[in-house]
């Protein structure tokens, strides 16, 4: 397809495939969140010497893992395997301690002081939602790869005519969700995060279902985060509710790295407004601090107008895209007044 | 942290006894210390400081070879959701102390795992010896927990007929629970009274 020459050079080629690999990476670490556990359990029976005893399920699990966890595991699975363990909350990848910089001010003030080594853990997400604001919800958080599913559901339930356009109310609603959890961690005396942040849910439960006893609690108020986004309004926690996404929201608010339109290349298409699922209007130049670098609108430009920009604020909105109709029926009646006068 | 529970709790009984109108609120005071019934992994201190430092990560319980460290529903009221616990007759510990390695939030500290440094810092809780029960003292010669005990005379000893008697280096780890033969077990942890979170 053509495109009418244009001023502004097209986004980096690359750019369009980000959101293909967001896709590969929130995949992966929901398959770690899957197979970690099951790891757990190979340790286990290693540490029993138990084969011989093992269940045919059981046995299948040894096998499965020892032949996935073999390049990691080499000759003591019993310990090398250490290395990987634990969720999003807080683990530890290939011996390297990372946390939830939401778990470090949860305990914060839960004990009001300072643990320095569990605040060190968080330091490198920190440091990277400042470069890239709320990358985590669209990039890591085990939430959002049901969430996004939840949301193709709801696109389709709308298609059909079975669902409205949602509620809206003001995104500052989940900066008091982090004060309210906050106060109440210090007056409680214990991490309220952990059993209301859907990212950690998921992951326990996760593994709850595979090692313990079965799902528990948390199944039960992530079934509905999952039924108040489909039915109340789009991916309505993460944009209203979750403390999580306000604390990335707030440390990323002077983010270096943002997707920004650049309005010659821009055609007023509104694809980009649609598949948006926080709703942020790129073509508006709606951006802020709620963009989770999802690079989905990328993705679905087709004039390839939308790109990464390396600047510590957002452009204001820059009016209509100049391959737009509007843009040119507006340049139309400024020539024909121009030959009038 | 005492004062912020004792606060609450003041708060709750005052709510309370509006709602239900009973003047009758001097004889509601909160009692602070209950028996817990379960054990935590070892090393953890105090169950109120344990509850602030826990961030119910899951680690503790994906590290542990014996599968000994379970999580809580709401079985045991809300502060205790997720928190890791040990039932020593299901699965005891063995002593192992990766848990405290792999605590990323020093709610399980580091112990070294050598004997002198377990005893000194490790109070899971006591075994009893339930003398009605075991075997030893009905005059059949058992011995079990003191052979299953990994600190032998030092936390566990046995006399005549093999009869048990508990020292005080016992730190809880509930072996010689899991390996009694006795049903019910004729010897039991019991975790050391203290203060409790509010169900």
């Amino acid at each position: 397809m053509e495109h009418p020459p244009s001023s502004a050079p097209a986004a980096f080629f690359f750019w369009r495939h980000l959101n293909l690999l967001r896709w590969l990476v929130l995949s992966l670490v929901f398959a770690m969140l899957i197979l970690l556990p099951y790891v757990s359990l190979y340790q286990n029976y290693v540490a029993g010497h138990a084969y011989d005893l093992l269940t045919p399920h059981e046995r299948q699990i040894y096998d499965a893992m020892e032949w996935i966890t073999a390049p990691i595991a080499k000759s003591d699975p019993a310990k090398n395997l250490n290395a990987i363990k634990g969720n999003t909350w807080s683990g530890t990848l290939f011996g390297l301690a990372l946390s939830d910089p939401l778990a470090v001010v949860g305990q914060i003030a839960a004990q009001m002081k300072i643990y320095w080594p569990f605040l060190l853990t968080a330091l490198i997400p920190i440091g990277l939602t400042v470069l890239f604001g709320r990358f985590y919800c669209g990039w890591i958080c085990p939430a959002t790869f049901l969430y996004e599913i939840n949301d193709t559901v709801r696109n389709a339930l709308r298609r059909l005519g079975l669902l409205s356009s949602g509620k809206r109310w003001d995104l500052r609603l989940k900066y008091l969700v982090l004060a309210v959890g906050v106060g109440l961690s210090t007056v409680l005396g214990t991490v309220v995060f952990s059993a209301i942040y859907p990212p950690v849910i998921v992951g326990r439960e996760i593994q709850y279902w595979i090692t313990d006893n079965g799902m528990g609690v948390g199944l039960t108020f992530f079934l509905i985060t999952l039924l108040f986004d489909l039915l109340v309004t789009r991916r309505g926690f993460c944009r209203y509710l979750c403390p999580g996404g306000a604390l990335y929201s707030l440390l990323g608010r002077y983010r270096l790295f943002r997707i920004q339109r650049q309005v010659a290349r821009c055609n007023d298409c509104t694809l980009c407004d649609k598949v948006c699922q926080f709703a942020l209007q790129p073509m508006r130049d709606g951006f802020g601090q709620e963009c989770n670098n999802c690079t989905a609108c990328i993705a679905v430009c087709p004039t390839q107008a939308l790109t990464f920009h390396v600047q510590l604020a957002d452009q204001p909105y820059q009016g209509h895209g100049h391959l737009g109709a509007a843009y040119k029926r507006l340049q139309l009646h400024s020539a024909v007044k121009e030959e009038l006068r | 942290m005492h004062k912020r529970r004792t606060f609450l709790q003041m708060l709750g009984y005052a709510v309370a006894s509006l709602s239900m109108g009973a003047a009758d609120t001097a004889t509601a005071a909160p009692t602070a210390t209950r028996a817990m019934r379960y054990l935590r992994p070892p090393g953890t201190g105090p169950e109120g400081q344990f509850l602030t430092q826990c961030i119910r990560c899951g680690q503790c319980g994906q590290i542990c070879p014996n599968q000994a460290i379970r999580y809580f529903g709401l079985e045991n009221g809300i502060y205790a959701l997720d928190t890791p616990y040990i039932i020593p007759r299901e699965q005891p510990c063995i002593l192992c102390m990766q848990c405290g390695e792999v605590c990323p939030s020093g709610a399980i500290p580091r112990v070294a795992r050598e004997a002198e440094e377990i005893m000194a810092r490790v109070q899971m809780g006591k075994a009893v010896v339930d003398e009605q029960l075991c075997l030893s003292f009905q005059g059949k010669t058992c011995g079990v927990c003191y052979r299953a005990c990994p600190l032998q005379n030092i936390a566990i000893k046995v006399g005549l007929l093999e009869q048990p008697a508990v020292l005080d280096g016992c730190v809880g780890c509930g072996l010689c629970e899991r390996s009694c033969l006795q049903m019910p077990q004729a010897i039991r942890i019991f975790p050391p009274k203290q203060e409790t979170a509010p169900v």
